[in-house]
């Protein structure tokens, strides 16, 4: 079980042998501070080439830091090689030896870098496979296996060395919806239970939500914000941060600032009470279950009603900003129809125009019977 | 419906039947060979020229097999061992070097590697005939001529070998050295127990590949060796390199030669067929 520091980690690759790239080099990780606290696990999410991958890799050892510390405890990690640190991961496509039983292949590990004689190894692997559900298929060869049993022999393999640290690059993303929210909640039970550090990348926000104790949102090689996923979702740093957040996205408006009035251009407009924008423009963020559609109003166009059994997505235009609600089953409104809109002040976010810094976020109670069991 | 059904089963059988007589025209030189083999050197030529020749094997191949061993300046069954010694030790040889060369050119980057690779490749435009005077001159210094590693080690970094495997190992995931390397495995431990043993197909296709160039090679052991070491195509040479040709021992001589290629296909032969079309389609 190990903290880990990452103190200024940057992480660039040369492109002197490529047209049109500025410095000639591309900055993949620019100078990320983050403190993971032992046993916690911490999500990397973020849009495809934004860094998340870079940053596990360079905790691994697969790739030199260019710049700053990764600290393992105290002990500085960055010259050390990866089978030295002391991690183990699990890849994207599990990367299990194709010429390998199952058991070889979790045992491949221990066999290589412990001092374990063979029937402890034996013992060990029995022991892990039994935590996985796979001891029937320990005498298969990986393509014997379906994807489930292969990620689950990956898993294994991580957890066998008994590492202090776990990695985990997009360890769901082959497998099918309903095996993905399986395995999801199996690794946070194995987690709980070894109760060591994991770091867990994915582009998938839900899976980050759902798995995180905290997330780091990366958008092109910065850190955007570290918090735990209900600070996230609530109070997000920046609108990059609140538009990658949620499913589906929430809504923007650019609005025009005049005392309290803010106008969007289509005419739509709201009155703020209990708060002040000092710019003249601004962004309005509202997450679309915070919406309400109001029968006979005339603010938004409905184009598309989707019925999701539980709730309904009614997407629609408000002037030509698209706009998506998040609705209770009773609410069905016919494509083309005109509807109001309204929401609250405290479940509104403001963001910078020009930085896209938060201004306001959510700042509406959870009410204390929802909050409870 | 059934119209198109019969077209098609025609076409088919229309397209096994030319592949049939394409096999029989390849086929047929091999087979007279052995047919020639067990007949006196009378009856190989008894048709005469515009005729075809004597098609239904004879009887005398013991009695060819004989005169050809009684042959001292030939040698045979020496040679036949020879050329086995170094074409077994050769591959063995040159499919750890390939297989070295393709996996740090597939997996490793390094200055100069397009370089590297592209003079490898350079080498396999220069014609034997041209590098025999300078190999000879080395291998003589090296204190090696008329002697197995002679002929075994000029050519053992293969380029086409290197290249071959280099193909075929980039079809390898990165993320499966990265596991190994997270695992704990030391680069050679990742070349010797992950990437050769899931490169059983590729290498076993290489493997006939070497198999036959060594077997086959003449101008450099004919350069190379003196009496006692002869290979195989150098021993055969040697039965025509008389006044008269005897056309009987050179058949059975020739019959003998193709065995242990024939053998070493047909254990090959499965993996032969995957190796060369690993990595044509994505799995």
């Amino acid at each position: 079980m190990t903290a880990i520091t990452l103190d200024g980690l940057t992480k660039s690759y040369d492109a002197t042998d490529m047209d049109d790239i500025p410095d000639n080099e591309i900055v993949a990780v620019e100078d990320v501070d983050l403190e993971i606290e032992d046993g916690e696990f911490l999500v990397f999410v973020g849009p495809s080439g934004c860094g998340k991958s870079t940053t596990l890799r360079c905790i691994a050892g697969l790739e030199d830091a260019t710049g700053g510390e990764i600290r393992f405890g105290e002990t500085v990690v960055n010259d050390l090689r990866p089978r030295d640190r002391d991690v183990a991961m699990v890849f994207q496509n599990y990367a299990l030896y194709p010429h390998m039983t199952v058991r070889k292949n979790i045992s491949f590990g221990l066999r290589l870098s412990s001092t374990l004689t063979t029937p402890e190894i034996d013992s060990r692997v029995t022991d892990v496979a039994e935590m996985m559900g796979i001891e029937d298929l320990l005498s298969k060869t990986p393509d014997e296996l379906s994807g489930g049993q292969q990620q689950r022999v990956a898993l294994g393999r991580s957890i066998v060395r008994e590492p202090g640290i776990f990695l985990m690059d997009e360890p769901l993303s082959n497998l099918d919806a309903k095996l993905r929210a399986e395995m999801r909640t199996e690794i946070q039970e194995l987690q709980n239970d070894l109760d060591v550090t994991t770091v867990y990348v994915t582009h998938d926000q839900t899976e980050a939500m759902a798995m995180g104790d905290r997330i780091a949102v990366l958008n092109d090689g910065l850190l955007q914000q570290v918090a735990p996923p209900e600070e996230i979702y609530r109070s997000p740093a920046n609108e990059f941060v609140a538009g990658f957040i949620g499913s589906p996205s929430i809504n923007f408006f650019d609005v025009s600032v005049d005392g309290q009035t803010l106008t969007d251009p289509s005419g739509f407009s709201y009155e703020l009470e209990d708060h002040s924008v000092e710019d003249d423009t601004a962004r309005l963020g509202i997450r679309p279950e915070d919406l309400t559609i109001e029968e006979g109003g005339d603010d938004m166009t409905v184009t598309v009603v989707e019925k999701m059994g539980n709730e309904n997505f009614i997407y629609g235009t408000v002037g030509d900003t698209e706009v998506v609600a998040r609705t209770e089953v009773t609410v069905r409104p016919e494509p083309g129809q005109r509807v109001g809109i309204s929401f609250a002040e405290s479940a509104m976010y403001l963001f910078e125009s020009e930085t896209g810094a938060a201004i306001k976020t959510k700042t509406d109670e959870i009410e204390p019977q929802a909050a409870q069991f | 419906m059934h119209e198109k059904l019969e077209k098609e089963a025609l076409w088919q059988f229309g397209g096994y039947g030319f592949l049939v007589a394409v096999t029989m025209v390849m086929m047929f030189p091999i087979y007279w060979v052995v047919v020639a083999s067990t007949l006196p050197q009378s009856a190989i030529f008894a048709g005469g020229a515009g005729e075809l020749p004597r098609l239904i094997p004879g009887s005398n191949f013991l009695a060819n097999a004989e005169a050809l061993a009684a042959r001292p300046e030939v040698d045979f069954y020496r040679s036949m061992l020879n050329s086995l010694v170094i074409a077994v030790v050769y591959t063995g040889l040159a499919l750890l070097f390939c297989s070295m060369g393709g996996f740090a050119l597939a997996k490793y980057d390094f200055k100069y590697k397009r370089t590297l690779f592209m003079g490898i490749l350079g080498t396999l435009l220069l014609p034997t005939n041209l590098l025999v005077i300078p190999l000879f001159l080395l291998v003589s210094n090296m204190g090696l001529s008329n002697s197995y590693w002679a002929v075994i080690l000029p050519w053992a970094a293969y380029p086409l070998g290197i290249f071959f495997m280099k193909q075929a190992m980039q079809s390898i995931p990165d993320s499966l050295l990265e596991a190994a390397r997270m695992d704990g495995a030391s680069e050679f431990q990742l070349y010797y127990r992950v990437v050769l043993p899931s490169m059983k197909s590729s290498l076993a296709a290489l493997a006939v590949i070497l198999f036959l160039f060594q077997w086959n090679l003449f101008l450099w052991p004919l350069v190379v060796l003196r009496e006692g070491k002869y290979t195989i195509p150098v021993a055969i040479s040697k039965i025509m390199s008389n006044d008269m040709i005897a056309y009987d021992q050179l058949m059975v001589a020739s019959a003998m030669a193709i065995v242990p290629m024939f053998v070493v296909f047909i254990l090959l032969q499965r993996h032969f067929v995957n190796g060369i079309l690993g990595g044509a389609v994505k799995e």
